[in-house]
């Protein structure tokens, strides 16, 4: 009598977790890619004896925000399906191929700074700030804040100290990825005006695997100060692969059809304030360069 | 192929240094006939001893201090080791380069087998910056030597396969992401340490390769250098300064008041702030154009940052003319010969695009000049402005205005804290009232032109 009642409940007990298993999985895919794309693949950075936060609060249903939702992914697909009658990225072919210069991010208003998300080393626990404003004509956008570089004292951070600007991720309808296809360019071209501060800037592109999602492409920012804007073009070539601040051992060139973000980062040790207001954020075609890319591909470095 | 020629040059080095030993010893015994016998035994004793796994670099210089060692000793016994505690006892001399060494050899003097050496070389990296040495490669050279030559080069390979000796690998690569950190390229001798103790494939010696490899790339990138060390001299700074925001060759820098401390008849110490200003002759063209009855305005302050220190400077500038007061200027064709600086050509879209983008042709209004001091009151600013009128007349007509609360409000709440030769004080609440009341009567007096202006 007693034997087949033991055998039965862990049975009953494995079926059930495995029903719930199930279920999560089954879930999980259907919700994701629509809500936080990102994030159920890879965790975000989850600070020492900070609390895991509960996904499911997180998410909001309600049907005003989903009308809206589907308003404005059914224009997108609507755009989307008539521009390509009209040529690559609903321009003329002619405009298209005769294009030199695109500019891709400029300030005209408060709802182009919706574009960009900030951050700063508060996320690991530092004490810096930075924040984002129209500049005085509300024709530029000026990034200013305080830079602090004491690190936090949880035993595990080393080194703080950082403030960054990022572009968001273009989406199409229905929220899938786009990316900035500037294939037919070879500069970025940047008009800005600074405060003396060296700034890098960062190019995210498109990665096949999730673990390379923190492959950017790199590069520096030097401003000279005072009240005198400043253009600056820096070649794709240029740009140097980098994994978390740390450069790799084999360098590609950037792929300049699939790019994702841009960032600007501040991170000199200076404690103190700073400021960079940006004109615009375009890319134009240098035919006096020709350059792949400006590292070594040939052998890796340091040779093995 | 290097660090072969390297690893030859170091047997050289070490064959020349073990035939020298001897015969300095005999030197020294001759030396120390006169002197106490005593020192000399020790010394000996010391040399025989290190010896075992001990480097030609550090067998070079060895200043010996037996007081310091034996002090050390005595503190150090029956507790655990803490190796702050060799740099907290010297703290109370002098934080130089020199003490800095001196207890890096009391640790190497302390035990053969260098016992707990990596704790030592972590607790001397963090004491760096106190002691000043922060940028100094003698000194992380001197640290890599602390470890022991040729116990932690793998020498099977299973052991080259393996993480041969984590913790001291990942020790040796701290010290190189330090120097990193601050800029410091390492040197020949740096890596001849490194392959003693790591051997040629360790990670410490990829990551010098890497930077290696990196740091010669990015030397020199930056198009508007600023030197390693600032001029002292507060004039000097705003000179530097001023030049390197102006990015003009003929803008000219005038000093209009130097620094000076003067006592008054009455017995007060009266310090008087430096003015320095600069002006392009391009500048004084726009300012020589500029609509008299329209004010100019005189702020500030903003911040400059030269690598670590932060000034601030005043401008002086006009709002922008409006579209429909710009007069289009035609071009002489007689300034230039060679070729036409005027085509009308009738091209497609893209072909005839500017390009070029005019830098002093500001959004905000024209900038007619700069100036910085260390005091940025209006009476200061003030003489600045007198001083420029004498190269621009028509600065006697056109109303100035003072608008020095403008600008973000953290940045002049850090001046204060930040700049240590930069005292600026902020412009007292009554003044800044008085500044709007001006400003505001000087807007009714325009409202009132301007309307003046239509019934006319």
């Amino acid at each position: 009598m007693s034997l087949p009642t033991i055998t039965r409940l862990p049975s009953a007990r494995l079926l059930s977790s495995l029903l719930l298993h199930h279920q999560h999985h089954l879930l999980l895919p259907s919700i994701a890619p629509l809500t936080v794309p990102t994030r159920l693949i890879h965790a975000e950075y989850r600070r020492p004896g900070k609390p895991k936060e509960n996904l499911w609060q997180k998410i909001n249903i309600d049907f005003s925000k989903g009308m809206k939702g589907i308003k404005k992914n059914f224009t997108l697909l609507k755009n989307e399906f008539f521009d390509r009658w009209v040529g690559p990225e609903g321009k003329p072919i002619l405009e298209h191929m005769l294009e030199q210069n695109r500019v891709v991010w400029e300030f005209r208003g408060p709802e182009s700074l919706e574009h960009w998300t900030l951050s700063s080393d508060r996320e690991v626990g530092g004490q810096s700030e930075v924040y984002l404003k129209l500049g005085k004509n509300s024709n530029t956008c000026f990034l200013y804040g305080t830079l602090n570089c004491t690190p936090p004292r949880d035993g595990e951070t080393r080194y703080s100290g950082y403030c960054t600007m990022r572009s968001k991720q273009p989406l199409a309808s229905f929220d899938r990825k786009k990316h900035h296809d500037w294939s037919s360019f070879n500069t970025l071209h940047l008009r800005v005006r600074g405060d003396g501060r060296p700034w890098m800037i960062n190019l995210a592109t498109e990665t096949y695997f999730s673990h390379q999602k923190d492959d950017i492409y790199s590069y520096f920012l030097y401003t000279r100060g005072g009240p005198y804007w400043q253009d600056v073009k820096i070649p794709f070539s240029k740009f140097f692969l980098a994994y978390r601040g740390r450069i790799h051992d084999t360098q590609h060139p950037l792929w300049v059809d699939k790019v994702n973000t841009i960032g600007f980062t501040l991170g000199d040790k200076a404690n103190g304030p700073f400021q960079l207001e940006i004109d615009f954020i375009g890319v134009c075609k240098d035919y006096a360069h020709t350059e792949e890319c400006a590292y070594e591909m040939y052998k890796r470095n340091p040779e093995v | 192929m290097k660090c072969a020629r390297c690893l030859l040059q170091l047997q050289c080095l070490t064959l020349v240094g073990q035939s020298a030993r001897p015969a300095a010893q005999y030197g020294t015994l001759l030396q120390s006939a006169s002197s106490s016998q005593l020192n000399v035994l020790h010394k000996t004793q010391h040399q025989v001893l290190r010896r075992f796994h001990g480097s030609p670099a550090c067998a070079k210089s060895r200043p010996v201090r037996a007081e310091v060692i034996n002090e050390d000793n005595k503190k150090g016994d029956g507790s655990l080791v803490t190796y702050d505690n060799l740099f907290e006892q010297v703290t109370k001399e002098a934080q130089t380069k020199a003490t800095f060494i001196k207890v890096v050899n009391v640790f190497l003097k302390r035990d053969v087998r260098r016992r707990g050496h990596v704790e030592f070389i972590y607790a001397a990296l963090k004491k760096m910056p106190e002691f000043g040495v922060e940028r100094d490669l003698e000194v992380y050279n001197k640290l890599l030597d602390i470890f022991p030559k040729e116990v932690f080069v793998p020498v099977n390979f299973v052991q080259r396969m393996f993480n041969h000796y984590p913790r001291q690998q990942e020790c040796g690569v701290q010290i190189l992401e330090q120097m990193e950190n601050y800029g410091i390229m390492p040197n020949i001798e740096t890596k001849v340490l490194l392959v003693q103790i790591f051997g040629l494939k360790g990670h410490p010696m990829r990551k010098y390769q890497r930077i290696m490899y990196w740091f010669p790339k990015f030397k020199h990138i930056n198009p508007f250098p600023i030197p390693q060390q600032l001029p002292e001299d507060p004039v000097d700074l705003a000179r530097l300064s001023l030049t390197r925001i102006a990015n003009d060759r003929d803008a000219k820098v005038i000093v209009y008041q130097l620094p000076c401390t003067d006592i008054t008849e009455s017995g007060e110490e009266v310090t008087l702030p430096h003015v320095i200003g600069i002006q392009s002759p391009s500048q004084m063209e726009l300012l020589a154009k500029h609509n008299p009855s329209k004010p100019v305005f005189v702020e500030g302050p903003f911040p400059l940052w030269l690598r670590k220190t932060c000034v601030y400077y005043y401008i002086l500038r006009a709002d922008p003319t409006p579209p429909e007061e710009k007069i289009e200027e035609p071009y002489d064709p007689e300034r230039c010969f060679f070729y036409p600086l005027q085509l009308d050509l009738d091209l497609d879209r893209d072909m005839g695009e500017e390009e070029s983008f005019d830098v002093e042709d500001l959004d905000e209004g024209p900038v007619f000049a700069m100036c910085m001091t260390s005091r940025g009151d209006e009476a200061t600013l003030n003489q600045w402005i007198s001083g420029l009128q004498q190269n621009n007349p028509i600065l006697g007509q056109v109303p100035t205005l003072f608008r020095l609360d403008a600008g973000p409000k953290e940045l002049q709440g850090a001046a204060d804290s930040e700049s240590g030769h930069d005292h600026h004080q902020r412009p007292d609440p009554e003044t800044q009232r008085e500044e709007r009341q001006t400003e505001k009567e000087i807007v009714e007096e325009e409202l009132q032109r301007r309307s003046r202006g239509m019934k006319q």
